[in-house]
């Protein structure tokens, strides 16, 4: 029996870990509510100070680094930084190879529109190849990987460099399930990465596994020792504790000032058109994998957050889960074709992944779980390469 | 010379590390193993798991994680214990001699009892008596009540006793319990610092050692428990989950203070 | 090269567990028992205790592990290392709510620690200086290890002292004379510091380098 959040939409089955209130309200939705009473311009004034303390005088090298995907939040934390902060940084990005053309225009365009010096970092892509597959098997997620670089390539390039600043941007997992108070002013730690970011497994685990992946392919995935971090005094800032996050506004403010692009068409499993440019899959097959895991998907992260700024009712938010969160995505044909793997084994091994604290198979072996909007579903899953044309999504029992 | 102790303190709700507020707000951290792994390669001085789950249920929740949920608090504890050389308190939820002894020969080297205690106090003397005073200690959670008077409370801090927090340690000090764990409802997970006034009282007036716990907000705050309110460990929840290598920028801390820490 | 074998001795006290998990960790074979031909095919022996002087030597009588301990140790000369209760039940007498009998190997009494000023039982980690070369210590110098305890082990003879701390006055910290070793703190609970005391063990009881 799965119960959901009386105030946003967010499931007990989530991906993140969630608590519930007598009232039934998620930890996430009552941590967004601190929002209201922080004093932001105190925070701005901390963040200022803490900006002073890290600023190179001499210029001799960089203030600090952010890690940047070229997505929206990347474009709004340099921004920050530069303008506000007035700080010289370092933009670095892993590329997990999953770029969308309008995600990968925006992320070249920001060393121009925003005058800084960027590394780029790519992995060679056999190697992201049989990650992906291997990480598909090994633990129902093909973009493990990018969890990974995204979280580690940042901190090498700062002990490199001996830039002991990074800006990260929102916590995830404050933000979307309040795992975190705002006033504890958390910061990224080696912990957060293993355990949240790359649900327990590392580079080492991939050794070994079927896909022969040596220990040389994975240079860029080892995280900095303890020694390391100490040496260069690394620290992991996240700006989401020192600016009142509104992932609409900022990102309207980017396209206005700095002609950041959204995404010309619209996504097949969420209503928002500014998130997840950098990664096709990350609103593709990467989150239909949360729908056949936890039974919800990337729209109801959107609607969650967007109940909670106050620009949809739970009500709206229900329609349009129903609608997308079960979608299978098109960006699925890419990837079979990239890994060199069918749609049928793909489904097998989907499958083997299902929460069985959230669904049952029907005597007709389908699939079926409970709905927000009550009663239960069976989710038939649709074919994409056996039928070219439009596929079908009906819901039975709905 | 004997040294000032700084310890970790890991609250256990169905299976899950949580962030504990006022004794009522859980915020889910994560799997307690992880940060089993972070506390060791920082070599803080001991480790200390309250399971303060109220049901029976240990589900983290999912299954595709490299670490798999384990089979109740007493499976967290085998495998915690594995890894942890150094000395491991497992309290929360004991109630016989039964409980104590399970939880002994898993690994743990003392436990913590609460609520039994104040029940039945002669539970100290023969939980003393057979494991040894050093293996009990005996939790005490303060609340202030409506008169402004610090009151010792039951059950997860909700039921008040009527007992006054110095009498009801000096007993437990006489019945045979090893050390006191001495924890602030009003301050936990605020923030605000220790409540040193409660910590000096019950400190000066006992001969066992005092752990402090409730409400520390800046690793300076660890230094002021020991100090001022002459408390021989330190204990914290939430704070080591903020930031990296935080037990060794607290110790850091309490060197530069000038306290006689491990290095 | 093979593995060096442990045994512990089992006489149903002392905190097992953990000692277990620390000797498995260094990559021992590690055997509970208390049966003579088990505790013979060891290399090296564990003596762990936890509780009163009394309370061991009784469970020991009852087990008929004295005679066993005394072949093997003082007839055999297998190395043994005593862990807190298990170095005390080495003296001769014991004086923890009464007069016992020990084990008599090491020529010291053990009574109570009570220095006025301090907190009892002992319990945290303490310096420990190391008064002489042991075969726990090949090479290093003061540490802090972890102890819990209120008796301790009153040496006559001041050439069985390896090492001393202090609560309030100095006491034995560590003895050693042949193949009899022992300490007052915990190594297995006393991370890094504690483990290379019970890897030098180990490495003295099989006369080669262990790989851990």
């Amino acid at each position: 029996m799965v119960h959901y959040c009386s105030k946003c939409v967010y499931p007990n089955s989530s991906a993140v870990p969630l608590g519930f209130n007598e009232n039934m309200v998620c930890t996430g939705c009552q941590v967004s509510e601190q929002r209201i009473d922080i004093d932001w311009n105190a925070r701005l004034e901390r963040i200022k100070k803490i900006a002073d303390e890290y600023r190179v005088a001499d210029g001799s090298n960089y203030d600090c680094i952010i890690p940047v995907s070229g997505g929206k939040d990347s474009w709004f934390q340099t921004y920050f930084v530069k303008e506000v902060l007035n700080l010289n940084p370092l933009l670095v990005t892993y590329n997990g190879n999953n770029y969308m053309d309008v995600g990968l225009r925006n992320l070249r365009k920001m060393r121009e529109v925003f005058g800084c010096d960027h590394i780029f970092f790519s992995p060679n892509i056999d190697l992201l190849k049989k990650l992906n597959r291997l990480c598909f098997k090994k633990m129902g997620d093909m973009n493990w990987h990018a969890h990974c670089g995204i979280f580690t390539y940042p901190v090498v390039a700062a002990v490199q460099h001996k830039v002991p600043l990074i800006f990260w941007g929102e916590h995830g997992y404050l933000d979307l399930g309040g795992m975190f108070s705002l006033d504890d002013l958390v910061e990224m730690t080696a912990k957060f990465r293993l355990e949240h970011a790359q649900r327990g497994f590392d580079w080492f685990d991939m050794i070994d596994e079927g896909e022969n992946i040596r220990a040389g392919d994975l240079i860029w995935a080892r995280y900095p020792t303890d020694d390391q971090l100490e040496e260069v005094d690394i620290r992991g800032i996240y700006l989401g504790n020192y600016v009142e996050w509104d992932a609409n506004k900022q990102t309207k403010e980017m396209i206005e000032k700095y002609g950041f692009e959204v995404a010309p068409e619209p996504f097949e499993r969420t209503y928002r058109t500014m998130s997840n440019l950098d990664d096709m899959h990350e609103n593709g097959i990467h989150d239909y994998l949360k729908f056949i895991k936890f039974g919800y998907g990337r729209c109801s992260d959107h609607c969650t957050k967007d109940i909670r700024l106050g620009l949809m009712s739970r009500e709206q938010a229900i329609e349009k889960v129903r609608a997308m969160d079960h979608i299978k995505p098109r960006d699925l044909l890419r990837w079979l074709a990239y890994v060199e793997m069918s749609e049928d084994e793909f489904d097998e091994i989907a499958d083997s992944f299902r929460d069985p604290r959230v669904w049952t198979k029907t005597s007709d072996g389908l699939w079926e779980k409970d709905n927000i909007w009550g009663g239960r579903s069976a989710y038939p899953v649709p074919k994409l390469t056996s039928n070219s044309s439009a596929v079908p999504h009906s819901l039975i029992g709905v | 010379m004997l040294k000032k102790r700084l310890i970790p303190c890991l609250f256990l709700k169905n299976g899950f590390l949580v962030r504990s507020e006022r004794f009522t707000n859980h915020q889910y951290l994560g799997n307690a193993l992880h940060q089993v792994e972070r506390f060791n390669a920082w070599a803080v001085d001991e480790l200390i798991y309250i399971d303060i789950t109220s049901d029976d249920s240990y589900d983290v929740g999912r299954d595709d994680l490299k670490i798999k949920s384990e089979d109740g608090a007493l499976g967290i504890l085998e495998v915690v214990a594995k890894g942890c050389f150094m000395p491991l308190t497992f309290g929360g939820r004991i109630n016989t001699v039964q409980d104590i002894s399970d939880r002994v020969k898993r690994g743990a080297d003392k436990v913590t009892i609460n609520s039994q205690a104040l029940r039945t106090p002669d539970f100290i003397t023969e939980s003393a008596r057979i494991f040894g005073s050093q293996c009990i200690i005996v939790s005490i959670d303060v609340a202030t009540n409506a008169n402004g008077e610090y009151e010792v409370m039951s059950s997860g801090g909700k039921m008040p006793t009527g007992k006054k927090p110095v009498d009801w340690a000096k007993d437990a000090e006489k019945l045979g319990a090893g050390e006191i764990f001495l924890n602030s409802v009003d301050r936990d997970g605020t923030g605000k610092g220790y409540d040193l006034a409660l910590i000096k009282e019950v400190a000066d007036a006992l001969s066992i050692p005092v752990i402090a716990c409730g409400g520390v907000g800046q690793f300076e705050d660890f230094g002021l428990a020991l100090r001022d309110g002459h408390a021989d460990a330190a204990a914290a929840g939430n704070i080591f989950h903020f930031t990296e290598l935080s037990a060794k920028k607290a110790r850091k801390t309490l060197i530069k203070m000038g306290l006689n820490v491990r290095n | 090269m093979s593995t060096v074998t442990t045994a512990i001795v089992d006489y149903g006290l002392g905190n097992v567990a953990s000692v277990r998990n620390a000797l498995t960790y260094l990559g021992t074979e590690v055997t509970l028992s208390s049966d003579f031909a088990v505790l013979d095919q060891a290399d090296c022996l564990i003596l762990p205790g936890v509780g009163s002087f009394e309370d061991g030597m009784k469970k020991l009588q009852g087990l008929d592990l004295i005679p066993i301990l005394n072949e093997l140790v003082i007839n055999k000369g297998k190395p043994i290392l005593g862990i807190c209760l298990g170095m005390q039940l080495m003296a001769k007498r014991g004086f923890e709510n009464g007069e016992f009998e020990g084990l008599g190997w090491i020529d010291a009494e053990v009574q109570k620690l009570s220095v006025s000023g301090v907190k009892i039982p002992h319990v945290g980690w303490n310096e420990t200086n190391i008064s002489r070369q042991s075969k726990l210590w090949p090479e290093v110098p003061t540490q802090c290890f972890y102890y819990v305890h209120s008796y301790h082990m009153v040496c006559n003879d001041l050439s069985d002292i390896a090492a001393l701390c202090h609560h309030g006055k100095n006491f034995t910290a560590a003895i050693e004379r042949n193949n009899i070793m022992g300490v007052q703190f915990h190594p297995e609970k006393s991370q890094k510091d504690g483990l290379s005391v019970l890897k030098a063990f180990l490495t003295e009881a099989r006369g080669a380098e262990i790989l851990c």
